[in-house]
């Protein structure tokens, strides 16, 4: 198994935790009314982009040639989902309410896991 | 080459190995640093509590007196609003003993455009406050104007920016630094602000005041003078004021710094628990890894090495996993702590303020250093055996 | 000129005699084979010749310095400087690569020197394998390296215990050609084996039986 496969598959890993984890653990906040605050829109797009990570990692695995190429691909995807939550979509004011307290670092967390699996992965990619 | 690259050989080519040790730790650094952060935290939002407080006494409306949730407004910032009348300040001045008496006022929010949850609104005299004012003049350095309102640290509205409350326009000229305590989620401004919203709040059929008239206030602060006993101003005020409760700040600390004191110590005996735990796991790791490295020591004495030579091999080997492993649980550890400081401060209901980077990045340098310590020192009686390994012998067994 | 030699020398583990009085001698620049059965004393009198053990009693004087009295960390050194070692089973380092594996021995003698390590690579065919590991190596290939680690440090004399013990037979000409030239070259050569057709390579056969000299047999066909 060629080394650039590790990281493919942590991004793989990764991915499913971001989609999982926005609809359930890591969801932005939920209004008494049932409104939508901009914390959901926000939410929604890192989902969306959770699955494009999703994605990336699976094609990826198929074949070794494209590699390089996909895992390049994912860095601007990991960049927009880290400044997706508080910087390009703003959330909630107040940091004790969940989307701030919760998905927001996490999901800075994870894309910045991604992030960096997929620079390891390009490089190892490269040698290869 | 030198040792070092022998050393760093060796765990670049076994990398199982090499981060099964680094693994091992990255646990006692986790420990180390996590458990070593939250305690200071904790402490941190205490001595916070302490200062923001101010007062020796606090006058509230007998009404409020459900201690725990006044309490629960300092330190977890759930909203509270109860009033009496505005001349109690004035009284409370006249008891013996007491210095300063300063009054605030409350109101908590339906809603603010910034969030669907409430937020305290907290109204002060500025001319008079000694709580509450200094702690706005570290960030304003004027007072605070009609409409104009300061903000704690976790409401996220930014320097001029407008916020609504009661469907009043109020800027925010202030950021206020962060304290730890349920201050931080609060919006402060004078008294004709807090008149004006809570006209507003009457307006949208949210009657705040009480029967006796239109000046209220919530709280007095009383600061005894140099040299009276509190306890004794405490029961004076009781006894003179009707409606009104006195109510010790120490009191309130002390229920807090209870807590904090078992925190501290089921903390510290977790840590303890980790690196026993983990360092004899270290040293049995290391005695496994002698039997299996026998034979190649055994070629390094054969080809010149002496034993000192050797046993610094050993310890640079183990020392360099130590540090790696000691940079990856603090690195884990802050990434755990600091983005998700506010969730753990939530879950701990209690006062909870992270030290500043002159704390945190010692802290982080000296749990690196102690990983590398312990994992070096956990390997030196296999350093000691593997040294005096009879390279013949060793090498015989084999053939 | 004697480089080596053995003045009744004994050695004794418990009831054991491993080895009992005995003596010989090496010239400088000689091919001796020590041969001999399992338990005849080959592996003993190979530690201690190579200054990996005491001998209970008798001398052993190695360039004329009685080593049979040394410490063990003056026996390292004496081993490091004089003695370049070569052992049936290759024995090297996993992890390091075959040049590494080289300058190892040069580190703990001097200086490690890249390129003196990859000339003596080199001068046993295997410069091109310089850069793979032990794993990625053959047991000749191994063999050779060690070979070159041995003689890396321009020792005076070489010990190879059963060099070609784990070799097939075109490896273990190769492993003897390398012996025979650096016989030529001047270098002092005792090599410990069971093999018949090894020892027939050298010069002098000492043949051991239980701890004891039994014969000495003088190759009349050396150099033919």
């Amino acid at each position: 198994m060629k080394k650039s496969v590790i990281p493919a598959l942590v991004i793989l890993v990764l991915s499913q935790v971001i989609v999982f984890g926005e609809t359930t653990f890591l969801s932005p906040c939920v209004h008494e009314d049932g409104s939508f605050g901009p914390c959901h829109w926000a939410g929604r797009a890192l989902l969306g982009l959770g699955c494009v990570l999703g994605a990336l990692a699976l094609l990826s695995l198929c074949g070794k040639r494209a590699r390089f190429g996909v895992f390049l691909s994912g860095l601007p995807v990991c960049a927009l989902g880290i400044l997706i939550p508080g910087t390009l979509i703003d959330l909630c004011h107040m940091s004790t309410m969940r989307c701030r307290m919760v998905m927001q670092p996490a999901m800075i967390l994870l894309f910045s896991a991604a992030l960096l699996c997929a620079l390891i992965g390009a490089i190892l990619s490269a040698k290869e | 080459m030198k040792i070092s690259s022998l050393s760093l050989n060796n765990l670049v080519r076994k990398p199982g190995r090499t981060l099964a040790l680094a693994l091992l730790t990255a646990f006692l650094a986790l420990a180390v640093f996590g458990g070593s952060v939250i305690v200071l935290s904790l402490r941190g939002g205490l001595q916070s509590l302490e200062a923001r407080l101010g007062a020796d006494i606090i006058l509230v409306p007998s009404e409020a007196q459900s201690k725990v949730s006044f309490q629960n407004m300092f330190l977890q910032g759930t909203t509270g609003a109860f009033y009496m009348d505005a001349s109690v300040a004035e009284k409370a001045l006249e008891v013996e003993g007491v210095e300063k008496a300063a009054p605030q006022t409350f109101l908590a929010s339906l809603k603010a455009d910034c969030c669907s949850i409430k937020i305290q609104v907290i109204g002060i005299d500025p001319a008079r406050d000694f709580t509450v004012q200094p702690w706005i003049s570290r960030s304003l350095s004027r007072e605070l104007g009609d409409m104009d309102v300061a903000v704690g640290c976790k409401v996220e509205a930014g320097m001029g920016e407008i916020i609504r409350i009661y469907e009043q326009r109020c800027k925010v000229v202030a950021r206020l630094e962060p304290t730890g305590t349920g201050l931080d989620t609060a919006v402060y401004c004078n008294m004709n602000t807090m008149n004006a919203l809570l006209r507003a709040a009457e307006e949208k059929g949210i009657s705040h005041r009480i029967e006796s008239g239109d000046s209220v206030i919530s709280a007095v602060y009383i600061k005894v003078r140099d040299g009276s006993d509190i306890d004794a101003v405490n029961s004076r005020l009781n006894g003179r004021l009707r409606k009104v409760t006195a109510v010790r700040t120490r009191s309130m600390i002390t229920g807090v710094s209870d807590s904090l004191a078992g925190i501290s110590r089921t903390v510290t005996v977790l840590i303890a628990a980790v690196w026993v735990l983990a360092f004899i796991i270290l040293l049995l790791a290391f005695a496994l890894i002698i039997r299996e490295r026998t034979r190649e020591f055994a070629v390094l004495r054969l080809v010149g090495a002496s034993r000192g030579m050797l046993a610094r091999m050993v310890l640079a080997e183990s020392a360099l996993c130590g540090l790696l492993g000691g940079l990856a649980g603090t690195g884990l550890a802050a990434a755990l702590l600091f983005p998700f400081a506010q969730l753990i401060e939530s879950a701990l209901k209690m006062p909870y303020l992270m030290p500043d980077a002159g704390v945190v990045v010692p802290l982080a340098a000296g749990t690196v250093l102690l990983s590398a310590a312990a994992a070096a020192l956990s390997s030196v009686l296999a350093a000691v055996r593997l040294s005096r390994v009879d390279p013949g012998t060793a090498l015989r067994e084999g053939n | 000129m004697s480089l080596l030699e053995l003045r009744n020398v004994s050695k004794v583990y418990g009831e054991l005699k491993a080895l009992d009085k005995v003596s010989l001698h090496v010239d400088q620049g000689e091919w001796v084979a020590i041969m001999g059965p399992s338990g005849s004393g080959k592996s003993t009198m190979m530690n201690i010749i190579g200054c990996m053990d005491k001998p209970t009693s008798g001398e052993v004087l190695l360039d004329g310095v009685d080593i049979s009295k040394e410490s063990s960390k003056r026996l390292t050194d004496i081993r490091r400087d004089k003695i370049g070692l070569i052992f049936q089973q290759f024995h090297m380092v996993s992890y390091l690569t075959a040049v590494e594996n080289v300058m190892v021995s040069q580190y703990y003698h001097s200086m490690p020197d890249e390129a003196e390590a990859l000339e003596a690579l080199g001068r046993v065919g295997l410069r091109e394998r310089a850069r793979h590991l032990p794993s990625q190596l053959s047991g000749g290939e191994q063999q050779r390296v060690c070979v070159a680690r041995a003689l890396i440090n321009h020792p005076e004399l070489i010990l190879a215990d059963e060099p070609t013990g784990n070799l097939d037979e075109a490896n273990e000409n190769i492993v003897l050609d390398l012996f025979a030239q650096l016989h030529k070259e001047g270098t002092t050569l005792i090599v410990v084996t069971h093999d018949p057709e090894v020892a027939d390579a050298a010069q002098r056969t000492i043949v051991l039986e239980h701890g004891k000299v039994a014969r000495e047999v003088i190759n009349e066909n050396f150099g033919k």
